[in-house]
């Protein structure tokens, strides 16, 4: 490593002293260190490693609070069991903290105490981002993020085109040629942001989402900047960058002059824009920001939506990404729109607030260093989706789906992994493919 | 009636150790601002359930998987708190009726059976040995102690001197290590209560057509 230890430390321990707030400082006091938790958290399930026990992983951050902050730390270290900040120390909380906990949040639900292990984690990650280790994928995707305005660096003219491209498509395909993506509307009601990856590699969704808004009447927009709803700051828990990225979309939706921000299927976008923005930029946003699933659930109670279910007749069943659930509160709106779309729809075991997070959460997809763990900490979510004898599942997050389709290919699930949109989209009967 | 050396200590301890949670829990951390995002539920809903239901067995996997664990956790916690109580009535110099006394001894022999097995489950887990540090141990048997000397106290009057010096090392030994749970415990569920109510997450929304969920 090419700075001096010591500088990274202090910088670990400064975060520790200034940036620690209250309730998480309670978490690290509360925890009895009882194991309960173990058989919460995927990961555990999945490699049975003793390392990768909620509270053990809480521990990377617990021991150096012990050390610097608490009494018996600094007088008894090994019996109080605090450590010093040394390298290995900071290596071993960056890997517990990135490489084998995805933030889900599982474990903060059945804590036998009542205490948040998830929260203590994202303190680790921030304490590890300010010793500058983040691991390389997420680090990357910030800046390229800061230097382009988006995680992929598309330029603003190749967004035009292949959304012009797109919505060219979706009147052939529909035989409508009023449907729009229109961009940059001034006056719109809604204003969508994406997730980049729709625009590389799963533009389905793109127009499943314009179909979808056309055949409910919305007065929506895309734009053709400031359209990344994905929050890798937030990942990195490196909150400038995280305020900076969700702060350009509050911008553009403030200067569009809409009344609600509908972020498209993902889970850590959501959170980040629906809870995390507000703390970030200190104010109130002055508009509604909501999940395209709540978005989708409210057309269908308002009448706007005529579905026919019979045109989706293979099993279906549901993943509940952990921000947009545990996180996000979005609990019952995805499970509404898919009895509405589907003609089978069956739930996993567990589900909603106990579902088990996918694997590739909290960045981890980004992480090219831990993939092998990744993949590995999917198992527990293979089994759920095998006993479900599902044909389709439904996923509302992108990350999510593209862990879904590795652990797809290297379980050998044989199922295909849609977005709840496209679902919606198949069963259209108005302003649908038909 | 004045108080005995070891009353005497034992209050002393006990003061000290109050003194000693207050500034704990005021230079806890950097406090957290009022929230700016909109609610989606309740933080106040989040709150009760975290302090009241959150604490029913089958609300948690933690508690449903591990129902022995559960119970003997709920068992020890009950007979602390009963010695505590115990302790704490022994400053006013009163003996209890004798009835109260056994049904007391009862309580604290279960519970230091309960602590007892839950020691050897730390010793004999590796996962659980692998997440302990020495002082998870130390502070189990120190709260064995003087589980056993309030026993001993309700057996036998002559042991309350003994127990009021354990008692009184608890107290002063209970805000440095992990025995500070005892206060955290209720700070912890609220800060948690506050911000999985807030989220609509906690209590669960309810599902139409199904019976209330935790
Ligand atoms: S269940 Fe809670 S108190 Fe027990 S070890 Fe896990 S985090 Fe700590
Ligand atoms: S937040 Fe999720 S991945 Fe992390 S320790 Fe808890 S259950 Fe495991």
């Amino acid at each position: 490593m090419a700075e001096r230890m010591d500088d990274a430390a202090r910088r670990a321990l400064a975060a520790l002293e200034d940036r620690l707030d209250e309730r998480t400082a309670a978490y690290l006091n509360a925890c009895v260190r009882c194991g309960l938790c173990a058989d919460s958290c995927h990961v555990f399930l999945a490699t049975g490693d003793p390392e990768t026990i909620p509270a053990k992983k809480a521990e990377r951050v617990a021991r150096l609070y012990r050390r610097y902050h608490t009494l018996l730390g600094r007088i008894a270290p090994r019996f109080a069991g605090a450590e010093d900040a040394s390298d290995e120390a900071l290596d071993a909380l960056a890997t517990a903290a990135f490489g084998r906990c995805t933030v889900c949040g599982r474990c903060a639900l059945h804590c036998s105490v009542g205490l948040d292990p998830a929260a203590i984690l994202r303190f680790a990650r921030l304490m590890a981002q300010a010793a500058g280790r983040v691991p390389k994928g997420i680090q990357a995707s910030i800046d390229l993020a800061r230097a382009t305005g988006n995680n992929m660096g598309i330029a603003r003219e190749d967004v035009i085109e292949t959304l012009s491209w797109l919505e060219e498509d979706l009147r052939d395909t529909t035989g409508d040629a009023s449907i729009q993506l229109p961009v940059d509307r001034p006056g719109a009601r809604v204003y969508y942001v994406l997730n980049p990856r729709e625009l590389k590699f799963f533009p389905l969704s793109i127009s499943a989402a314009g179909m979808i808004f056309h055949a409910a009447g919305e007065n929506w927009t895309l734009s053709s900047t400031d359209f990344d709803l994905t929050n890798y700051g937030m990942f990195a828990a490196d909150e400038a960058a995280a305020g900076e990225f969700s702060g350009r979309i509050v911008r553009r939706a403030e200067e569009l002059g809409v009344e609600e921000l509908v972020v498209a299927e993902c889970g850590h976008g959501y959170r980040a824009l629906r809870w995390e923005a507000p703390e970030w930029l200190g104010r109130r946003l002055p508009f509604r920001v909501t999940s395209f699933v709540e978005v989708m659930a409210r057309y269908l109670a308002e009448g706007r939506l005529a579905l026919d279910p019979s045109r989706n007749p293979a099993r279906v069943t549901l993943h509940d990404p952990c921000n947009l659930v545990r996180h996000g509160g979005v609990i019952e709106e995805q499970r509404r729109v898919l009895r509405a779309a589907v003609a089978d729809f069956v739930e996993m075991t567990p589900n909603r607030l106990d579902n088990y997070c996918c694997g590739g959460g909290g960045g981890l997809l980004a992480a090219s260093e831990h993939a092998a763990a990744r993949l590995e900490a999917g198992r527990p979510k293979a089994d759920q989706i095998r006993a479900t004898g599902a044909k389709v599942v439904a996923a509302p997050c992108h990350n999510c789906i593209d862990q879904l389709g590795e652990i797809n290919r290297h379980y050998k699930l044989g199922v295909e992994v849609k977005t709840i949109a496209e679902i919606v989209a198949d069963a259209l009967t108005t302003g649908g493919p038909g | 009636m004045p108080l005995t050396p070891s009353a005497l200590v034992l209050a002393a301890a006990l003061a000290v150790s109050a003194a000693a949670f207050v500034t704990l829990r005021r230079r806890l951390g950097r406090p957290l601002p009022a929230p700016f995002a909109e609610p989606r539920g309740s933080a106040a809903a989040g709150e009760r359930w975290a302090l009241t239901a959150a604490f029913l067995p089958w609300n948690k996997e933690s508690s449903r998987h591990h129902a022995a664990s559960y119970a003997a956790g709920l068992l020890l916690h009950t007979a602390i708190a009963a010695m505590v109580a115990r302790l704490l009535w022994s400053l006013t110099g009163r003996p209890l009726p004798r009835p109260l006394e056994l049904a007391l001894a009862a309580l604290l022999a279960t519970g230091l059976a309960c602590g007892l097995a839950l020691f050897a489950k730390r010793l004999a887990n590796p996962a659980l040995r692998a997440l302990s540090v020495p002082e998870d141990y130390a502070a189990n048997l120190l709260v064995g102690a003087a589980l056993a000397g309030g026993l001993a106290a309700c057996l036998d009057p002559r042991a309350l001197p003994a127990f009021q010096w354990i008692g009184a090392a608890l107290a002063l030994y209970a805000p440095l290590g992990k025995l500070r749970h005892m206060v955290f415990l209720v700070t912890s569920r609220r800060f948690w209560g506050r911000f999985f109510g807030r989220r609509g997450v906690k209590p669960a929304p309810p599902v139409a057509g199904e019976a209330p969920r935790g």
